[in-house]
């Protein structure tokens, strides 16, 4: 067993993490707390600057616009990423997070050639149409008609939770083409150019008071049929294998532990009675009891690590990541405000105060969310339950 | 970045877990319960023939020189078992200290016993008005001539009921709570002055208090260096706290596996009572919180093994973690099993028992919580 880095990787390391710190500007390091509120303009600067490193994907292999890092090599790029305080980025997500990496797998070669470049150059920005009003936690009841009539399908319907739809360029959905059979069977995935006549995209207003997502509607939207991925009614498998992708990236670990020690640091420069609350007694054995739990999800990636390199697949380990970590930051934020004193009821008083405030407020808010986009919390439990520990469905 | 087992760890683990089925049972835990030492010494002796007492002490005093990795893969398969034989007692604090302090003839005298399974060493420094704290040392050791003369108390000393020898901290020189000046020394339970109290402890296993009155001992039995016993102490007490955490996570395995057998079997509503959601997520959040408590312990282990310098905050975080941990785990599998939980007929009651006498052993979680902030510079 082993706890450090091999030179190789620690020079690595340390090569991320200074460019990190060199050139992420400052404007887009100070928005990422509890999911990122980046400004959209500002993102896409950003996601150029990484595409002309070289480091937009670097988990692809170097023909495809990558760095054909290790797996070693990619936990610490993304760990270092987040770690420095860079922002989630939206416009890799979806795109060269699930759709590319399923496109290489079930896509045609006309698919990945015409889809994956603009994708890593940023020129194409690409949004997820899954949830529907009625399909949530029970995505499978999504009831998005497309209807195939000649080279065209024809799409009725809604979508909604669309992250950035209002910026994208491309959707790529799960449709209902068969209500027939079983629920499962009857769903195809199509990508659809968001300027198709027909549809018509409502930002919908979070409690951040900014629009992450919107509504999407089709109203006889024709799709051509050579945008189908994979054959008809295979769109719920595809849906699987997509989310198979996330793997060690299902919760950026490395956002966290930056979040957890900027509550160190923002209990450290609070004073309370001419001493930093750090000192306090009852908060300091709070923090702490958070940095051990912090801690010890940082430890379990190192353990699920420590197996693909070795080229098995992660164990029953890597099925709580999502669920447990997005709950830890909720306490990490809560911990961040509650640092904050009367400061913590603080909303957009950017004149007045210094960013961290508004930072930790916008942040905590931010938070309640990440139980729920992903596989709700609950949804996970069950997962967890029936999967991992096989009890009984029913 | 490395926390693969290898085929030797494997190994080991196989044939313990085989020790552990074949040697062991919960009825023989309910039979210990009555017995003083709480565990057996025909299991002890079988236990140092299969070499595992010498698992970490170099070749030359009988031992097989294994990386501490060993330590965890054995004593988690203890823990699935709960085996009660105080192998972390004698092997991680009092051989322990005599191996990383002892000079070349005291290793000589004690280890080959300690390995042999023969002789029984344990360490002596918990005290009254001290709670956890290792460096609260009031009771004193003056030099007269060539001897020195202890007094004081101990209290909970682990497994000391069965123990021959003692590794006692005294007061050298400095205030109760100094760090410097604490000596370390070797005690038989056979000195004159020596006083043993039995002591039981809520899992069945033994400690006791050690009253020391005018114990005379010679110079020659000091451990190490005069006044600078504590980070000696501190590091077998490191190990020893990890050792213990790996204990701990096999317990709480088994305390799932219990837990999940009889949610998916016991019928009520007619339905096996795992179907329902409650019970599910709770045995998911049990199931999270086991595999945090072990990816804790790999780390501290793996630290330990590497002799970073960040060994004893890691340790800290993996005891944190683990008393918690194992806490709410039994806790939640006793009102999962309901009123069979509850009794002495059912297994899952002595987790419950040991996670307590665990979550104390060494320090608490808030105990490690405060050792936590103070050597992470809070």
């Amino acid at each position: 067993m082993k706890v450090s880095y091999s030179s190789d990787e620690e020079r690595f390391r340390e090569e991320v993490r200074k460019w990190f710190e060199d050139n992420t500007p400052p404007d887009v390091k100070d928005q990422t707390l509890g999911g990122s509120t980046l400004e959209h303009g500002l993102m896409f600067k950003w996601h150029k600057t990484l595409y002309e490193k070289g480091w937009i994907s670097p988990e692809f292999p170097k023909e495809l616009g990558g760095a054909g890092l290790s797996e070693t090599e990619q936990f610490i790029f993304n760990y270092e990423y987040s770690h420095c305080g860079a922002p989630r980025l939206k416009t890799k997500l979806v795109s060269l997070g699930m759709l590319a990496p399923l496109l290489l797998q079930h896509g045609t070669k006309e698919q990945q050639d015409r889809f994956i470049p603009d994708m890593l150059s940023g020129k194409t920005i690409w949004c997820q149409g899954f949830s529907e009003p009625n399909a949530g936690s029970d995505l499978a009841s999504l009831n998005l008609k497309a209807v195939l009539e000649g080279d065209h399908f024809v799409l009725n319907g809604q979508k909604t939770w669309t992250s950035m739809a209002d910026h994208a360029d491309w959707i790529f959905l799960l449709v209902r083409t068969d209500s027939s059979g079983k629920k499962q069977e009857g769903i195809s995935f199509l990508l659809a150019d968001l300027k198709t006549p027909g549809i018509t995209i409502r930002p919908i207003e979070a409690l951040t008071d900014h629009a992450p997502f919107c509504e999407v509607f089709f109203d006889d939207v024709l799709v051509p049929k050579e945008n189908l991925v994979g054959k008809m009614g295979e769109g719920w498998k595809l849906a699987g294998a997509l989310l198979q992708h996330e793997r060690l990236n299902a919760f950026p670990v490395g956002e966290l532990i930056y979040a957890i020690e900027t509550v160190r640091k923002n209990s450290a420069k609070t004073i309370y009675r001419g001493k930093p609350l750090i000192q306090d007694p009852v908060f300091r054995r709070k923090l702490a009891a958070l940095e051990v739990d912090c801690n010890s999800l940082l430890y379990t990636f190192f353990r699920i690590l420590s197996q693909l390199k070795v080229g098995s697949a992660p164990g029953p380990e890597a099925s709580f990541l999502k669920v447990y970590g997005s709950e830890l930051y909720r306490r990490v934020m809560d911990l961040n405000i509650e640092a904050l004193g009367p400061y913590g009821q603080s909303w957009y008083n950017l004149e007045e105060f210094d960013n961290s405030i508004h930072q930790a407020t916008m942040g905590w808010i931010n938070s309640t969310s990440l139980t729920i986009w992903g596989g709700s919390s609950e949804i996970q439990r069950t997962v967890i339950a029936t999967q991992v520990l096989k009890l009984p469905r029913k | 970045m490395d926390f693969q087992l290898s085929s030797e760890h494997l190994s080991l683990k196989e044939s313990v877990a085989s020790f552990v089925k074949k040697d062991h049972s919960f009825d023989r835990l309910r039979d210990l319960r009555n017995d003083p030492l709480g565990y057996s010494k025909e299991v002890w002796k079988k236990m140092a023939e299969l070499g595992w007492m010498g698992l970490i002490y170099p070749e030359e005093y009988g031992g097989l020189e294994l990386d501490f990795a060993f330590v965890m893969v054995l004593l988690e398969e203890f823990g699935r078992g709960l085996l009660p034989e105080p192998w972390i007692s004698n092997v991680l604090l009092g051989g322990n200290l005599v191996l990383m302090g002892g000079s070349e003839s005291q290793k000589h005298e004690v280890l080959p016993g300690v390995v042999s399974g023969d002789l029984m060493v344990t360490a002596a420094y918990l005290e009254n008005d001290g709670r956890y704290d290792i460096d609260f040392c009031a009771t004193s050791a003056e030099q007269r001539g060539d001897a020195y003369f202890i007094s004081g108390k101990k209290i909970f000393v682990l497994d000391g009921l069965s123990a021959d020898r003692f590794v006692v901290t005294t007061r050298t020189s400095g205030s109760v709570a100094d760090r410097n000046g604490i000596t370390l020394f070797m005690v038989s339970s056979q000195d004159d002055g020596v006083k043993l109290t039995p002591l039981k402890t809520m899992d069945g296993r033994n400690a006791c208090i050690l009253e020391l009155k005018d114990v005379s001992v010679p110079g020659s039995n000091v451990i190490g260096e005069v006044g600078r016993g504590y980070p000696l102490l501190s590091e077998a007490i490191d190990q020893a706290t990890a050792g213990l955490c790996a204990e701990m996570v096999g317990g709480m395995h088994a305390s799932i596996d219990l837990t999940v057998a009889y949610l998916s079997e016991r019928t009520q509503f007619g339905k096996p009572i795992g179907a329902f959601q409650t019970p599910q997520h709770k045995a998911a959040d049990l199931f999270i919180q086991k595999e945090l408590a072990l990816s804790s312990v790999y780390y501290a282990i793996a630290s330990i093994d590497e002799k970073t310098d960040e060994r004893t905050l890691a340790v800290s975080i993996a005891k944190a973690k683990c008393s918690s941990a194992y806490m709410e785990i039994t806790k939640a599998a006793i009102q999962l099993f309901g009123g069979i939980g509850f009794t002495n007929e059912g297994d899952i009651g002595f987790f419950l028992k040991r996670a307590k006498v665990s979550e104390i052993l060494f320090g608490d979680t808030d105990y490690h919580l405060d050792r936590y902030t103070r050597l992470s510079g809070y």
